[in-house]
């Protein structure tokens, strides 16, 4: 199978090839139907002149017949007949005059017996008499007016016609015997009436085969005489043959001759003359063709540029935009599948301009994880419930430093604060939920479970304070006041999911245990425990450290009835 | 050849019979302007009775399976000889007003003779030979010629009132006008309208198969 780079090749190809295998097949099946058609109608006709020629020798046989009974009635050559002695001179050139009048060429006289007397031009003799004393024996066993046959005479078809010489009906005194040949003019006279051509042939063994009559020239009569059939059907034999540069349909029909091998009459009509108004229908079809590939080859030309130009087009704006450039758009003005392949492209262009703006702006907004995760497709309202570990932080007595500071100075300072808080809580695979105002709230273990959860939020938030105190020596270096914190962090069971409205959606946790971790950041701001980091008996033990810190004792916590132990992170 | 002899021997008699000195020649042409041979002219006399006729026994013979003269004209009462100088029998007949008769199939070398009482003209067949014919014009007058090859014809008869009657056998009517003979007449043409030839061709010999 051809491979081809482009689609508008492929198309015309497709097209021309489809189209002009149609055009052929229909060509080719016409051309056939119409040979087949034309072979039959000529064979038909050959039939019918067959016919023709069996009619015209029937009405010349009768005519013959006829004239020849009323020639016997004359009254002198029943005289000469019965003469004493028979004048046979006179009688040949009585006969001469008959002849004459039926323009004949042989009229015989017979006796009664069969045996030539004498014949217009003294040419026959005895032995060419076979068939009239054959012909006249039958009629006088049968009582028949006349008799006639197809026989050789001098080696010349001829028909022959026998009718008895009354002296009166019904004496018999001597026979008439007449006949006509069957040669090239009565060939002619035939082809003037049927439009065929016209051959007879005898002879069944090559040796003997020759050409009787014809209306061919002698070398495509040779030929005809060479392919007659052996044996024939009644009906006879047509075949379709090349005779010099045209083609002939050929009937061969048997003539059975007296006491001889039979003779054919062979009947053709040229199959060119049949066929030239269906040549010419064949030439019509093929300039049609022509015509119509020409044209087709034009519209799929022109149909393939039209769908492979927008293609290109497409082709070139998906590789600007596989490139990152969101802002190639494609006009096309069309209503078909093209065009809307070209809306489609346009407002999946401007989605993904838009998801990635989205993308962008979600990455500054929250934390990378939880973006990541609302990016992906299993983004769902509803929660589900884990172990997380969340951590608060606030800064102390941030309020009333913001009053003594001015607000752009302020939200510098605060973001500085939050920008080293929160790398590192995401150093240590924490999540940053929310700032609430100078508040961090994180988590660990949520959206992505961790198994450390509790040691990662211990380790960050011990690397916080050293992070502050940092900040503290710059910001004392910077001559501002320090900064100070305290961090609650407590590990349980709590929901955690996208909670929203429809069109607005926060990844989040809520819970006791969220509640919690506020309560135990609020708890170091006692002065009793001094403490900056306090975490839950929960987040301890799961951390691995109970022993390790230092216990504060039990608080009462809103809405549990059993107080819960606390432990604070000094070191 | 035969024929053509005999018609000019039927030239010669016919002048024979007018041998008179101051002899009317006729010229005769067809519309196409050729001679015409065997047109018959003759003279009856208006004013005086016409003299009987000669006692000779003019000949149409049979030969060669025609007859010969082919036009022969005799006067009205002569007795007109049918010889069979052929190889074959003949069957000679005529069915014309003028005189009907037979001579049913007569060997060769037998000579039948016929005579001719009433004017006019009488064509002669044979019965068995569809292509021979003969005309024989009887007429009441001695006067009378017949043109031959060259289409003129000598009529000689004494000065005088005459009907001039010309007849030929592709003639449709015969001809005939009033006329005054002097002792010396300029010669006079006609041109005569014929009609086709209708003779029956005939087979000439036998082994060569044509006609003539």
């Amino acid at each position: 199978m051809l491979r081809f780079r482009r689609f508008s090749t492929r198309l015309l190809l497709l097209t021309l090839g489809l189209l002009a295998t149609a055009l052929l097949a229909t060509y080719v099946f016409v051309t056939r139907a119409n040979r087949a058609n034309a072979i039959a109608h000529i064979e038909d006709r050959l039939a019918a002149d067959v016919k023709v020629f069996w009619t015209s020798i029937e009405f010349r046989k009768r005519f013959l017949a006829e004239s020849a009974k009323v020639i016997a009635r004359d009254w002198p050559i029943r005289t000469l007949y019965l003469q004493e002695q028979l004048d046979l001179t006179t009688l040949r050139t009585t006969l001469a005059s008959y002849a004459g009048r039926l323009n004949t060429d042989v009229f015989a006289t017979f006796d009664e017996d069969g045996e030539l007397l004498i014949d217009a031009e003294a040419s026959l003799t005895r032995e060419h008499c076979g068939p009239f004393r054959y012909l006249i024996r039958l009629a006088d066993e049968n009582a028949w007016e006349q008799n006639s046959d197809f026989s050789y005479i001098r080696g010349k078809l001829h028909v022959l016609i026998v009718v008895p010489l009354y002296a009166p009906e019904p004496n018999i005194i001597g026979w008439f015997g007449i006949a006509f040949p069957i040669d090239d003019e009565f060939a002619r006279g035939l082809k003037a009436t049927t439009q065929a051509e016209v051959t007879f042939t005898s002879g069944l063994t090559e040796d003997t085969k020759r050409v009787l009559a014809t209306t061919l020239t002698p070398e495509m009569a040779r030929w005809v005489a060479d392919q007659a059939p052996k044996e024939l059907k009644a009906g006879g034999q047509a075949m379709v043959s090349r005779l010099g540069a045209e083609q002939y349909v050929t009937l061969y029909a048997p003539l059975e001759l007296l006491a001889e091998d039979p003779a054919r009459i062979t009947l053709q009509r040229s199959l060119e003359v049949e066929l030239a108004p269906s040549r010419r229908l064949a030439r019509m079809i093929l300039t049609i063709s022509a015509a119509a590939l020409f044209v087709a080859s034009l519209i799929a030309t022109a149909v393939a540029r039209g769908v492979s130009r927008p293609v290109r087009l497409l082709a070139g704006h998906t590789r600007k935009v596989a490139a990152g450039d969101y802002s190639a758009r494609i006009a096309l003005e069309r209503e078909d599948e093209l065009g809307q392949l070209a809306d489609a492209f346009n407002q999946m262009t401007a989605g993904l301009a838009e998801r990635d703006r989205v993308r962008d702006l979600l990455g500054k907004v929250v934390s990378p994880e939880v973006a990541s995760q609302l990016l992906s497709s299993d983004l769902k309202l509803g929660g589900e419930e884990r172990e997380v570990t969340i951590l608060f932080s606030d800064l102390r007595d941030f309020t009333s430093l913001g009053e003594k500071m001015p607000p752009a100075e302020l939200l510098a300072l605060l973001n500085r604060y939050l920008d080293r808080m929160s790398a590192i809580v995401e150093q240590h695979g924490g999540v940053i939920d929310k700032y609430i105002g100078d508040a961090i709230m994180a988590l660990f273990g949520a959206p992505v479970p961790v198994p450390d959860s509790a040691a990662r939020a211990i380790a960050a938030a011990r690397e916080m304070r050293a992070a502050l105190a940092e900040l503290n020596r710059e910001l004392t270096a910077e001559g501002r006041p320090p900064l100070a914190f305290g961090i609650g962090i407590n590990t349980g069971r709590v929901v955690a999911g996208n909670m929203g409205s429809k069109t607005r959606l926060n990844y989040t946790v809520i819970g006791d245990g969220v509640n919690l971790a506020a309560r135990l950041e609020a708890l170091t701001k006692e002065p009793v425990h001094r403490a900056t980091i306090i975490v839950s008996e929960a987040t301890a033990r799961a951390a691995g450290l109970p022993g390790k810190l230092r216990p504060l004792g039990s608080v009462a916590v809103k809405g549990k009835s059993e107080s819960v132990a606390i432990l604070a992170v000094d070191t | 050849m035969s024929r053509l002899a005999a018609l000019l021997s039927a030239c010669l008699l016919a002048a024979g019979l007018g041998a008179a000195p101051g002899a009317w020649e006729l010229r005769f042409i067809d519309q196409q302007g050729e001679p015409v041979p065997d047109a018959v002219a003759s003279l009856v006399p208006l004013d005086a009775a016409a003299p009987p006729a000669a006692t000779d026994r003019p000949e149409i013979m049979q030969e060669g399976q025609q007859f010969a003269p082919y036009v022969t004209v005799v006067q009205t009462g002569s007795i007109v000889v049918f010889p069979n100088r052929d190889t074959v029998q003949h069957h000679v007949y005529s069915v014309s007003k003028a005189r009907r008769f037979e001579l049913p199939l007569y060997m060769p070398g037998k000579a039948e003779a016929v005579t001719f009482g009433e004017p006019g003209v009488v064509v002669l067949g044979c019965n068995i030979h569809d292509w021979m014919a003969a005309y024989l014009v009887v007429v009441p007058t001695p006067w009378f010629a017949k043109s031959g090859a060259s289409g003129t014809a000598a009529l000689a008869a004494p000065a005088g009132r005459y009907r001039l009657e010309i007849w030929h056998p592709r003639l449709g009517k015969p001809l005939a006008r009033d006329i005054t003979l002097a002792d010396r007449n300029a010669p006079l043409g006609y041109t005569l309208t014929l009609k086709p030839d209708r003779r029956i061709r005939r087979p000439t010999d036998p082994k060569s198969g044509g006609y003539k």
